[in-house]
């Protein structure tokens, strides 16, 4: 791989256009899709933004259950990154397993919020639903049977020395380059840097239980694999902490319709990294400006570094370990260099395929595509 | 808990002293700037981030302010403090100058104000256009508080505003 | 043409394959199509398994509202698939646009752009929900089967496809 332009966009669907012109309550269910897998993390974040604009102090249950989903949700984006992984490696036995191991996780967040994905727990001023006995055990006994099976994988992945020699060295970033282009998340830590948004901003149960960051500092994908089954077990900790000393309370709290003129800027620490919400109002129930950072998209800018001389075998695998939410996953256009640089699309790569079968004596052009 | 914040804006209305006033610390790890004209924002860019060590880009969010397109920089520095200074050029001349060899984090921010807002950033580097699609049409600027996507056909990608709209314009 | 259509009827139905192409969604429906490939719901011991190549499916099964920029991408995907072929549009937001539906990179459902055969709403939609979809499809309604079997042009020289 001697270099990468990405080519982004193919998703791109305008909503913030759209949030301008939709009532904060419309703007919470497009927010909530901004992306499937970490769905709950984006409605956090512009809730609180909202609840910031407003001077609303959210309830401590409801912020507990928040952190409940949010850790759940990290477990299951985790599980399902570790699984694309192994496939794109080409371990699919491991994909399979985790994947079976994440419909466990799944379970518990459609017993919470009535729904596998986008679960809608959260509203303004907190959140709809509740915990009760059943579900605090449910939650207690999937949790013990998941923390067997990550020790599994973390002892996989410390001892395999074909996951190691497939890993180590690939994609790497290394600590002033993360810093530089911006990285966030497991592909940050994994080059060192401790920042993870539920220890520098914390809210709810973050606050009274204080996170242990993991790091590492190969700067590799070996690093970010690791970097990623040691979360989960944090996550797993968190919950049982959650669980065992949930609060009392309300869980809503009275929002007002029409939000006071302000600017906020909200960061959350979703699965993928620092995520940020800038939420601008004016006095009205519908929003001047809506700005959402997702951590995929100030992980891309590292890609081209991470891609740099490693094998085009590695690419998939390179590309996967920023996990890449797909909503912004897309081609990246290859420059070939032998005495000049081309830069191709596919349009001119089908055309050089006719020009050389032409050469050949075979006329592909008429070839419906 | 807010002496780094206020020390930050402290050093910098000491160094700069047309910020006075302009800049405070809202709260904990956000330091919010009012608007800055292109020059005075330029004048401080390099000290910020050599002096202040802000080197982190995070986003530039891109606002509609009427007859102004505002940007705000979201930096910050080792202690995770945000810095968020606004620049604020006319709509009809939006020249700005590109940071994205101080800050590469923030290119793709920057080429999505070039196709959101139609900000004209100077120095920035060749390369895909993000994030509309291809053959999206010259001078719409979806961002804009002017652009309306009921009046835009999505099939033959034409931008039709009704007749009075565009003698208001 | 009888026996040829009655032996393509007898051989569409069982093991399709599918191929899934995400047309500009949230990734939600997605991963829950990705599921159903998984040991819980394992589309595979029924036959089906998915492909990379729209060449080598007889299924198309795709998300989200389509954007601009993906509707290009989705008619050629779709043109490169050989008859019969089927399309499933998975989620409310390929069905009709969904919570998108206005967005000015949104052009809407996937019906605005190729034919769909069978429409499964939901945000997001279950794999339960996939897994029966194909079934119906291709055990249920005759008329689904034989309208894409019709399509076939088995008459005249072939056309390079």
């Amino acid at each position: 791989m001697i270099n990468a332009i990405i080519g982004i966009g193919y998703n791109h669907r305008g909503l913030e256009k759209a949030c301008e012109s939709r009532n904060y309550i419309q703007d919470l269910y497009i927010i909530e899709r901004v992306c499937g897998i970490c769905s709950h993390i984006h409605s956090t974040a512009f809730c609180m933004s909202i609840e910031t604009l407003t001077g609303v102090t959210v309830s401590k249950r409801a912020e507990y259950i928040r952190v409940v989903v949010a850790e759940l949700e990290r477990l299951h984006s985790h599980l399902l990154w570790l699984g694309i992984a192994f496939h794109e490696i080409g371990f699919d036995t491991m994909f399979m397993y985790t994947w079976r191991n994440r419909e466990k996780v799944l379970n518990l967040l459609a017993t919470i919020g009535g729904n596998r994905v986008n679960y809608g727990v959260n509203t303004f001023g907190g959140v709809r639903r509740d915990f009760d006995e059943t579900i605090n055990a449910e939650i207690l006994s999937t949790v013990d049977l998941l923390e067997e099976e990550i020790k599994s994988y973390l002892h996989l992945a410390l001892t395999e020395s074909t996951l190691a020699v497939r890993l180590v060295g690939v994609g790497k970033l290394s600590h002033e380059d993360a810093i530089k282009f911006g990285a966030v998340g497991p592909v940050a830590r994994a080059a060192g840097i401790a920042e993870d948004m539920r220890v520098i901003e914390p809210f709810g149960a973050y606050k009274d239980f204080p996170l242990h960051v993991a790091t590492d500092q190969g700067a590799d994908v070996y690093g970010k694999t690791v970097v990623r089954i040691l979360e989960m077990q944090e996550s797993l900790r968190m919950i049982r902490l959650c669980i065992k000393n949930l609060p009392d309370g309300p869980l809503t709290v009275r929002v007002p319709r029409r939000v006071p003129a302000g600017e906020v800027l909200t960061r959350v620490e979703a699965p993928r990294g620092e995520n940020i919400h800038y939420v601008r109002s004016n006095g009205t129930d519908m929003p001047d400006r809506v700005r959402v950072r997702a951590p995929s998209q100030a992980n891309w800018h590292g890609m081209q570094h991470m891609l740099q001389g490693g094998n085009l075998a590695d690419v998939p695998i390179t590309i996967a370990a920023i996990d890449p939410c797909y909503s912004c996953t897309d081609r990246a256009i290859i420059i070939h260099s032998e005495n000049e640089t081309k830069l191709t699309d596919w349009r001119k790569l089908r055309q050089y395929s006719i020009d050389w079968y032409k050469k050949q004596g075979v006329d592909c052009s008429t070839l419906k595509l | 808990m807010m002496e780094s914040e206020e020390k930050i804006v402290q050093i910098l209305c000491e160094r700069f002293p047309f910020l006075q006033g302009r800049i405070a610390a809202r709260k904990a790890k956000r330091i919010f700037s009012d608007a800055l004209s292109k020059d005075e924002f330029m004048q401080i860019v390099a000290f910020i981030h050599d002096e202040l060590n802000f080197r982190r880009g995070h986003l530039v969010v891109g606002t509609d302010e009427g007859d102004n397109l505002g940007l705000l920089y979201v930096l910050s520095n080792p202690e995770f403090i945000l810095l968020n200074l606004r620049e604020s050029v006319p709509k009809a001349n939006p020249v700005v100058t590109t940071l994205s060899d101080l800050y590469p984090s923030l290119m793709m921010h920057e080429r999505e104000l070039v196709s959101l807002f139609g900000v004209i950033v100077e120095g920035l580097p060749k390369g895909i256009s993000y994030p509309l699609p291809d053959g999206w049409p010259e001078g719409n600027y979806p961002m804009r508080k002017e652009w309306n996507p009921d009046y835009f056909n999505r099939n033959t990608l034409a931008y039709d505003p009704p007749q009075e709209k565009e003698e208001q314009k | 043409m009888d026996f040829i259509q009655k032996a393509i009827q007898w051989g569409t139905g069982k093991s399709p394959w599918i191929i899934h192409f995400n047309a500009g969604a949230c990734n939600g429906c997605d991963i829950e199509t990705i599921d159903a490939l998984t040991p819980r719901y394992d589309l595979e011991r029924i036959g089906i398994t998915k492909q990379g190549s729209p060449r080598h499916a007889d299924v198309l099964v795709c998300t989200g509202a389509v954007t601009l920029q993906t509707k290009e991408r989705l008619i050629q995907i779709y043109d490169q698939m050989s008859e019969p072929k089927f399309v499933i549009a998975i989620g409310t937001c390929a069905c009709t646009g969904g919570v998108f539906d206005g967005c000015y990179s949104v052009i809407g459902g996937m019906d605005s752009v190729i034919p769909v055969d069978m429409y499964l709403p939901g945000c997001s939609v279950r794999p339960e929900t996939i897994l029966n979809a194909i079934d119906k499809l291709l055990h249920g309604s005759a008329d689904v089967k034989n309208a894409a079997i019709n399509k076939i042009d088995l008459g005249g020289a072939h056309d390079g496809e």
